[in-house]
């Protein structure tokens, strides 16, 4: 009987691993399901053997199963942002998440719009205060580009899924909301990041 | 997150912004939700669309998602909540039910032959799919007798690489092994029936 291992097949093994929830880490899987067809097919393949394994009648048609998926990528392409956990935290937010996410929900509403790139506020100009030299940044981020959260401090922070843009913080704008304490009170934020693109020349990690 | 559910380590990389994770979601349960909506909704037209609505809520809403229950219950619940609010607005929009109805009515023989294709496609999609699952429980029967067990228990019986290991009195990279390589297998007679003329499709 073939093993089938012939050279380079040992993802396969591994996604196969991954159908089942018995790999931990899935990080060079995800990476390279964004390169590579042969992944997103045999993904496709090993799921759809499964789901007719059980029932005849989820055997579907690959091309409706394109389609819906085609639909769904294009739609995420469009998503503003999703909110991801700051890792781990040494604050009392850290205890209870859930408001957490609520509060940075509203922070991210009030900078966000649509498609792409954020705009946070109006472009800076050569003003005393604070408020007006805010530059025009796209309010992305990468998920694993977050600096470590200070005791003191919650960094909620937006994520899309364009990795090509990295996170830098702008003590002028933790300036300008420190001083407007739109969220005294609350522990669960500190201060919002945000970041500008960069001409980033590093590779992408693939997260 | 639970321990138990498989898709821990895809969910929590969405969590972490991975958008291409989830995409591997959505190719793991589309078959599945569309089965789920299909039942409550009599106009298969819609099921896409409900369907595609239901994955962008779950992306959205995937930060209050905290694991406490499997990751398919939570996205089946919701896929059953839109597909509720879609029949709602539809009888709430008079014009849009009227339209429906009046296809429906003027093209009586054709709806009758559609409504016996449970996913409204054409015959040649039914063909399709039909040779899928021949291909797949022909395939099931041509393996060896370990390699049909470890996927069975896997796919149909859902228990774990543990379990299984337990059960077959083998290791767990056996198991592991095992249900790969059935995999395979079935998938080699698959891959024909999957690939379409141009070449790649995802």
């Amino acid at each position: 009987m073939a093993t089938g291992f012939e050279e380079g097949s040992a993802w396969r093994e591994q996604l196969s691993a991954l159908v089942d929830g018995e790999l931990h880490d899935a990080s060079s899987l995800c990476a390279a399901w964004r390169e590579d067809s042969q992944v997103r097919a045999t993904w496709h393949a090993y799921h759809l053997i499964g789901d007719v394994l059980r029932s005849d009648d989820l055997a579907g048609s690959p091309a409706r199963d394109a389609l819906l998926l085609a639909r769904v990528r294009e739609r995420l392409a469009r998503e503003p942002v999703v909110l991801a956990p700051a890792g781990r935290l040494e604050t009392d937010a850290a205890r209870d998440r859930r408001p957490m996410w609520r509060a940075a929900g509203a922070v991210a509403a009030g900078f966000v719009a649509v498609a792409g790139v954020y705009t946070l506020m109006r472009p800076a100009a050569d003003a005393p205060s604070l408020s007006a030299s805010l530059p025009d940044v796209p309010v992305v981020a990468r998920a694993d580009s977050f600096p470590p959260a200070g005791a003191s401090q919650v960094a909620p922070f937006l994520v899309t899924s364009e990795p090509s843009l990295r996170l830098v913080r702008d003590a002028r704008l933790d300036a300008y909301l420190a001083a407007h304490k739109q969220f005294a009170g609350s522990s669960a934020i500190g201060l919002p990041v945000y970041a500008r693109p960069t001409v980033d020349s590093s590779p992408s990690d693939g997260r | 997150m639970s321990g138990n559910d498989a898709d821990a380590p895809l969910v929590e990389r969405v969590k972490r912004g991975d958008a291409k994770a989830f995409e591997m979601l959505v190719v793991k349960y589309q078959r599945r939700i569309e089965r789920l909506i299909g039942r409550m909704v009599r106009d298969v037209d819609l099921v896409p669309d409900i369907a595609q609505e239901t994955f962008i809520r779950a992306y959205r809403a995937l930060p209050q998602f905290r694991g406490d229950s499997a990751f398919y219950t939570w996205l089946y619940r919701i896929a059953v909540n839109t597909a509720k609010k879609a029949l709602m607005e539809l009888k709430r929009d008079p014009i849009v039910a009227e339209t429906a109805r009046a296809a429906r009515d003027d093209d009586e023989e054709t709806s009758r032959v559609e409504n016996e294709l449970t996913d409204g496609e054409t015959p040649d999609a039914v063909l399709a799919s039909k040779q899928i699952a021949a291909a797949v429980n022909f395939a099931i029967e041509g393996l060896s007798e370990e390699l049909r067990q470890a996927i069975t228990l896997r796919e149909i019986e859902g228990l774990s690489y543990e379990e299984i290991a337990e059960m077959m009195n083998c290791p767990i990279g056996t198991v592991r092994s095992r249900i790969f390589r059935a995999r395979e297998a079935i998938a080699q007679r698959l891959r024909p029936l999957l690939e379409n003329r141009s070449g790649e499709r995802w």
